[in-house]
């Protein structure tokens, strides 16, 4: 469903991520674990192309994927930044709006849908995004990622600054989406016990590659692991 | 009492020139953030073509489009070649816009000549009282809050205009959201020059074109961005309202030298007031 290989990029010169292969099959939510700085972020943006690739290929529904970030939204890579990057001077219902006619929806319908879905934006809904707390402009930046109709969705530190009685409404909402509208997630977290909440299967990265492939129960069970690979 | 009013009249309409000379800038400078030093010189062109297509024969009336595209066109082909590769270098923007300014100021010496004739102003006038004002630079402030709401629909209530503004705020996220980031520059960079190029051929009447023409309304319409600050289209329309308006009113009673320096002094005490301009703290949209 969503495939990379051999993925080779970073910033400038300066090479972070070094021949990342996995995959997310259809319908599958699959965390990638690891501490600060081995990466993850490297590999969404490499991911989404808004780093350049060195080497490796994306592929999304069993098709190479086009090189350009919006070429790739178009084709269903939905994507929620570390730091939300929601647009902070246009109001929430735009946020969602502009997601959805781009992507040849109707706004309107996907307003309603989002708002629906998310009832934390409704009173918030002609406020500025910019003015929304770190939640708030999570729950957004995920609103307006799915408002453009997605296949896979890449969230990068959802938890990250967010408070724990809306991290349990976002596992809630994840696994709810992930059910009805059939998306598959790749979720990049430090939060353990939200990935375990939602994912099936997990690629722990350590130095800019992936160290191991495991699944729920091994990495529930092994604590040694926890430990060495993520310091909790 | 008559003589106010007609005071109070003409410099609001002298504040709706400078506001339709500024909006361009509003939008390149004020949304995108491009300091364009030729901004004025867009507004010549855009003169420059209104006047060469009335004397090919064309009305007035539409000879207004035909300087809106010519304008439009040139500045999608400068967004393009110049300023695409230059977003968020700042002072390498403005060497290249400014060497831009001079190109252009020379190039129209060389085809137009130093002075060139005015197409004359529709003679239409009315009385406020004993006094007689002509009503085209009147008609000028309708002009002004048209093309004001004119823009705010557009970047407001349209699908172009969502996209525009979230390519500008968070370029790698609209991008991420399908957004084709640097077309959309492109059209809205475009848009700006065509609004420069709009001033020039409707302030035809009132002011000719020469080569150097901009040079008069560039430094007036970079300032009044500036007091506007963040909330650029709201800003812009009060600062070019409220200290246009001032200066013309002391230019009327005083001298227009005085105008100018009450002008350039409310523009230091305002940013002394407020450093991030006028609408720094507002909470809308544009």
């Amino acid at each position: 469903m969503f495939k990379v290989s051999d993925a080779t990029g970073g910033y400038g010169k300066t090479v972070i991520i070094h021949d990342v292969s996995l995959n997310v099959w259809e319908g599958e939510i699959v965390a990638l674990l690891g501490r600060n700085g081995v990466g993850k972020s490297t590999l969404m943006k490499y991911m989404t192309a808004i780093i350049p690739a060195k080497k490796g290929k994306v592929e999304i529904a069993g098709r190479p994927a086009p090189n350009t970030t919006f070429g790739r939204a178009r084709v269903g890579l939905g994507y929620v930044p570390q730091g939300r990057f929601v647009f902070p001077r246009m109001s929430v219902i735009e946020n969602i709006a502009v997601a959805a006619a781009t992507n040849g929806k109707n706004a309107t319908m996907a307003v309603e849908e989002a708002l629906e879905e998310f009832p934390l934006l409704r009173p918030k809904a002609t406020a500025l995004a910019g003015g929304l707390s770190g939640g708030q402009q999570q729950v957004l930046a995920l609103a307006r990622a799915l408002a453009a109709d997605p296949c896979i969705l890449l969230l990068d530190e959802p938890t990250e600054g967010v408070q724990p009685s809306i991290i349990d409404e976002i596992a809630g909402t994840l696994l709810r989406i992930n059910k009805e509208r059939g998306i598959s997630m790749l979720v990049a977290e430090q939060d353990l016990d939200f990935c375990l909440s939602i994912a099936e299967r997990a690629y722990v990265m350590e130095r800019g590659t992936i160290r191991l492939e495991t699944d729920r129960e091994s990495l529930r069970k092994d604590k040694a692991l926890q430990q060495e690979l993520l310091g909790v | 009492m008559d003589y106010f009013a007609t005071v109070l009249i003409s410099s609001l309409s002298s504040a709706s020139i400078l506001l339709i000379a500024t909006l361009g800038l509003a939008v390149v400078f004020g949304l995108m953030g491009v300091i364009n030093l030729a901004h004025g010189e867009f507004i010549m062109m855009g003169a420059y073509s209104a006047l060469t297509a009335t004397q090919l024969g064309i009305p007035f009336i539409l000879a207004i489009p035909v300087a809106v595209l010519v304008t439009m066109v040139f500045g999608a082909l400068v967004e393009i070649i110049i300023i695409r590769r230059l977003y968020g270098r700042l002072f390498d923007t403005m060497l290249a816009t400014w060497g831009l300014s001079l190109a252009l100021y020379q190039g129209a010496v060389l085809i137009f000549g130093s002075v060139s004739p005015g197409i004359g102003m529709p003679q239409i006038n009315f009385n406020v009282g004993d006094y007689t004002l002509a009503a085209y630079p009147i008609f000028m402030i309708l002009v002004a809050a048209v093309m004001l709401a004119g823009i705010y629909a557009l970047l407001t209530r349209t699908v172009y205009g969502m996209k525009a503004r979230a390519a500008i705020q968070v370029p790698d996220m609209a991008r991420a959201i399908g957004i084709d980031s640097a077309r959309t520059n492109t059209l809205t960079f475009a848009i700006g020059c065509g609004l420069a190029g709009f001033a020039g051929a409707i302030l035809l009447p009132i002011v000719p074109a020469t080569p150097s023409m901009g040079f008069a309304f560039v430094i007036k319409a970079f300032l009044t961005v500036v007091i506007a600050g963040p909330v650029t289209l709201a800003g812009s329309a009060l600062a070019a309202i409220g200290v246009g308006t001032g200066a013309s009113v002391v230019a009327s009673f005083m001298t227009s030298v005085a105008g100018d320096l009450f002008f350039f002094i409310l523009t230091v005490v305002l940013l002394r007031l407020y450093p991030l301009g006028v609408s720094a703290k507002w909470r809308i949209k544009l």
